[in-house]
């Protein structure tokens, strides 16, 4: 019994050490008022080990397990995506089904809504409102960010997951039909923003992921493609965002079927230049084209080269390019942050599989 | 199958009705078999003690596991999965036999500890190293669950009651007769549980009192039990059936999800035969399995309104064939030869598979161990398996063993061993993500044991300190592609080394008995990288205490559970640690006439813990038991 008690103690003596040193030098302390990117972790699924991390640009430095040292408490489970507005960081827990609200500097805890089915990605209207796109529900959320409470739920029979404004109407990419019966995935939804009503129903290819809008306010959507053999479709498509009523697809470029899955969808400051990845089975690649090239580029901006890379995002001011690398998911992945030209100007750690970036 | 059983047990109160007016049968001498276990074997493996298993009748495995032996359990708290980790390996290395059919599930691989009470079986032992030989599967080791041989006992009536904190609920109850040369019993049980112990969820903010929700279980079964001797044969027919219906209660975060049920649904029906016969020098056993399990996970979400808004409904039913013969023949002075021929078919029918997946693996065992030298005990095994018609190649184990001269009872041991396990079903149907292609894994472990065992009359002592070293190598994991969904590989190397130290003393004197155990494990496992692996502790260690006298008894239980990681990196950040942790608890009992009655406190110094991250566990709780015995 003795020896036993012996060894316990010696453990808990050393187990005590090594909590004291992290907390001392794990992180190097960051401002979040400086220039720089917020990196949401998304952790592993049922572990609710996301964490927040805070990339300074000028410093160059990271801070990670942000959210945790200033709560107390973990982010949740399957952390998924980030907005900011009125000095407040908001961010989505997907499997946790719900938003944290805290203060964009300190990270202190302000107000937590919950009562979502699969949150995924919200888009702040910028009026005090935002939309929040859901997995598992045939539609989308409008809360209120300042008081924290649900608006409404706008029904669109499809579950919804991208989303980006032009003009007074949000474009709602519909990526899964597996959670909502008799759903699509393979179409962009239209929403008024002044009604909130369902307007339109643009057909794309299978699985829209991502979107953005380019200069001349056209929407670029890339769609995975699905994954059950003999079914991929996967493709960029450009769709004519500024007459509402047409809404076409103006621009098709199809990537290799039945090999290809692209994911992750970016586009510079000036809307011009556009990054995603694509690859096969094991790893992706980042590609880069022009909105005005007629075909998608042969050879990638930057190979993956045994990184495994998990999304991309460009720093609207100056153009670079900040890819993420979950390695094997069950490990703190990077972040590198490339410069316009493709040039690696840093590479530093962050949490388990950094999913999302926003620019401050 | 439940008319049967309803059949089975008038059967048995009409048995028992009889009995009572029958003469009471004189004990017979029966000669067993002059087959002694040879020195080689008894390296590699332990028994636990009858009297563990009776004090802990009324709990699961995994508890007994946890504080009786080397074994480490990782669970997710009362009433949830409980697997376990047998040298520094996962839950997929452990085997489990039962009567000699394994009990992993063809689809999981693995085994639920928490789905297997104590009351249900009669022997435990586990085995490591070259001990699990005879089977493919046990990378790390074998726990063996047995059903005695039980005859002359006359009437068997064995009944207790449980009740504890949270409304937890035990019935168990064993009624049959044991004549000369028949044997009739029926083990029966239920447990249930609202497990709505209150605990402090730190994974909210603020952090504050909660109780746990959506975690009761209720857990039932029974198994009809027929043996018949005669001459010197044996047939035994059992028959293991068991239902349980657990919520699956949400981790610490998540707790705001009260639109959401989840919970499992699981039923198996275990049945074998066997017939057994013995001559002088030898025995055979010829056995036949025939299992059936269901497993159901449900997962439905709802509006706040209550309208449904997802519904998930995961089914798998497996099917699965055991044909065991095994021989045992005395050769020529010391030298004993076993040899055992095993089909086993798989079938799996899952609404996550494309269409039926079936396997079959045909296996020829052969052990051979003797005397070499005064004092060396040797054994050497080789096994083939063909799996679905292709051989998976030969395995081989060797073991030396030296019964000391000089120290009566002290044996030393070295042994090598060569095994596989095959892929679960999972891993090679899940769709999406299956991959048909994995190769089996390979294990090979050398390892050292000694063993001290001596009974000085009223002191006795037995204890046991080993050493291993495996490798095992294109080990499968699951890893997640850009496809965004999760394709199992061969992807590593796992290296594990370890040391294991067990020791256990009795003391007599007077009317005073006193007995202490323990066990103290410490387990490096890593992957290429270096690293430890996930949720595998560096050390743990159960200790036990027992103080008797003129039917009082206290007894006192301690488990540690070193710290553990929850990913991969080499410096896990505070929050997503695991601490270490050690867990109290206490008992008091009192034997009087045919009765047993017991006070438990478990977790006396209310340890506030995480077994699995984010996973609440109860704090301090109490249970009062009754047990009538005949």
């Amino acid at each position: 019994m003795r020896k036993f008690n012996y060894i316990f103690f010696a453990i808990l003596i050393m187990a005590l050490v090594s909590c004291k040193k992290e907390n001392n030098n794990g992180s190097q302390p960051v401002s979040h008022d400086a220039k720089g990117v917020f990196i949401l972790n998304e952790g592993t699924f049922t572990f609710a080990n996301s964490s927040l991390s805070f990339y300074d640009k000028e410093a160059d430095t990271v801070g990670n397990n942000l959210f945790f040292k200033a709560n107390g408490s973990p982010i949740g489970d399957v952390g998924q995506s980030l907005a900011l507005y009125d000095g407040s960081l908001f961010i989505v827990v997907n499997n946790s089904k719900y938003i944290y609200k805290v203060d964009a500097k300190t990270l202190k805890f302000q107000a937590k809504l919950e009562g979502f089915t699969s949150p995924r990605n919200i888009f702040s209207v910028g009026d005090g409102t935002a939309y929040v796109s859901d997995l598992q529900r045939g539609g989308l959320w409008l809360i209120d960010l300042d008081k924290m409470e649900h608006i409404q739920f706008i029904e669109t029979g499809n579950s919804t997951e991208a989303m980006v404004r032009v003009g007074d109407e949000l474009f709602v990419s519909n990526w899964s039909n597996y959670y909502v019966p008799n759903s699509s995935n393979k179409s962009v939804q239209v929403i008024d923003m002044k009604t909130n009503t369902l307007v339109e129903t643009i057909d794309v290819p299978q699985e829209p992921n991502a979107m953005v809008v380019d200069k001349n306010d056209n929407i670029w959507v890339l769609c995975s493609g699905g994954y059950n053999p003999g079914e991929q479709d996967p493709a960029l498509v450009c769709i004519d965002a500024n007459d509402a009523a047409k809404c076409q697809i103006v621009k098709r470029f199809d990537f290799n079927a039945g090999t290809d899955y692209p994911d992750g969808l970016a586009i510079d400051g000036a809307g011009e230049n556009l990054y995603y990845l694509n690859g096969g089975y094991s790893s992706l690649d980042v590609y880069k084209m022009s909105i005005n090239d007629t075909q998608t580029p042969d050879n990638p901006f930057i190979a993956a080269d045994e990184r495994v890379f998990y999304n991309v995002a460009v720093d609207p001011e100056n153009g670079d390019v900040y890819v993420t690398n979950a390695k094997n998911y069950v490990q703190n992945g990077d972040v590198e942050r490339f410069s316009k030209d493709g040039e690696l100007l840093s590479k530093f750690t962050v949490g388990i599989v950094p999913c999302y970036m926003l620019f401050n | 199958m439940r008319k049967c059983l309803i059949m089975l047990v008038i059967l048995m109160m009409a048995a028992v009705v009889t009995a009572q007016d029958t003469i009471v049968l004189q004990a017979v001498e029966v000669s067993a078999p002059a087959i002694k276990t040879d020195a080689a074997e008894t390296t590699m493996e332990r028994s636990v003690d009858t009297s563990v298993i009776k004090r802990l009748n009324s709990v699961s495995m995994s508890q007994l596991l946890i504080q009786h032996s080397p074994v480490f359990i990782k669970t997710y708290g009362p009433g949830g999965t409980a697997t376990a980790s047998f040298r520094g390996t996962t839950a997929s290395h452990t085997l489990v036999l039962w009567n000699g059919f394994q009990l992993n599930a063809p689809s999981l691989g693995q085994v639920d500890f928490s789905t297997i009470p104590v009351f249900m079986t009669d022997q435990i032992s586990l085995k490591w190293g070259a001990g699990t030989s005879a089977n493919s599967g046990g990378l790390g080791g074998v726990v063996n669950i047995n059903n005695d041989e039980y005859f002359c006992k006359g009437l068997i009536v064995n009944v207790k009651q449980t009740y504890g904190s949270f409304n937890t609920l035990g019935s168990f109850a064993t009624v049959g007769y044991s004549w000369a040369n028949h044997l009739l019993r029926v083990k029966a049980f239920r447990t249930s549980s609202d497990n709505d112990f209150t605990y402090i969820n730190i994974g909210v903010i603020p952090h504050q009192k909660m109780k746990q929700k959506n975690a009761d279980y209720v857990d039932y079964g029974m198994m009809p039990e027929y043996q018949w001797r005669f001459g010197n044969s044996l047939i035994s027919i059992v028959s293991w059936n068991q239902k349980s219906h657990r919520n699956c209660p949400q981790i610490m975060p998540n707790v705001g999800n009260e639109n959401t049920v989840e919970y499992t649904d699981n039923d198996f029906s275990r049945n074998y035969v066997s017939f057994k016969n013995y001559w002088n020098t030898g025995k055979i056993e010829v056995k036949s399995a025939y299992f059936r399990e269901n497993q159901r996970y449900v997962l439905n979400t709802f509006t706040d309104i209550g309208t449904p808004v997802t519904s998930m409904d995961s089914k798998n039913t497996a099917n699965v064939f055991h044909q065991i013969a095994d021989v045992e023949q005395h050769l020529y002075k010391n030298w004993k030869l076993n040899a055992k021929i095993q089909w086993d078919h798989e079938q799996v029918e899952s609404s996550d598979y494309e269409d039926v997946k079936k396997r079959d693996v045909f296996s020829t065992y052969a052990a051979l161990n003797g005397n070499v030298l005064k004092n060396i005990d040797l054994r050497a095994t080789l096994r083939n398996d063909i799996v679905d018609g292709k051989s998976v190649g030969f395995f081989p184990t060797a073991t030396v063993s030296y019964s000391c001269a000089y120290l009566k009872g002290l044996k030393i041991s070295a042994g090598y061993s060569h095994n596989y396990r095959n892929p679960s079903l999972n891993d090679l149907y899940w769709n999406p993500g299956g991959n048909p292609d994995l190769k089996p894994e390979d294990g090979r472990t050398v390892d050292g044991n000694l063993n001290f065992t001596r009974d000085f009359g009223r002191f006795s002592v037995e204890s046991q300190a080993g050493a291993y070293y495996s490798k095992v190598s294109d080990w499968i994991q699951w890893k997640p592609t850009s496809y965004r969904f999760w394709v199992p590989e061969n992807v590593s190397t796992v290296t594990a080394y370890g040391a294991e130290v067990h020791l256990k003393m009795n003391y007599n004197i007077e009317n005073w008995i006193f007995s202490v155990s323990g066990n103290y494990v410490y387990s490096h496992t890593t992957d290429e990288s270096d690293k430890q692996l996930i949720y595998i502790p560096l050390h743990h260690a159960n200790a036990f205490a027992d103080i008797e006298w003129k039917g009082w008894s206290f007894s006192y239980t301690m488990e540690f559970t070193g710290e553990r990681k929850t990913s991969m990196n080499d410096n896990e950040f505070y929050g997503f640690r695991l601490m270490p942790y050690t867990l109290h608890h206490l008992s008091f009992g009192k034997h009087f006439w045919k009765l047993d009655i017991e006070l438990k406190i478990n977790n006396l110094t209310d340890e506030d813990y995480q077994a699995i991250l984010w996973r609440a566990m109860p704090g301090r709780s109490y249970e009062v038991a009754i047990n009538f015995k005949l």
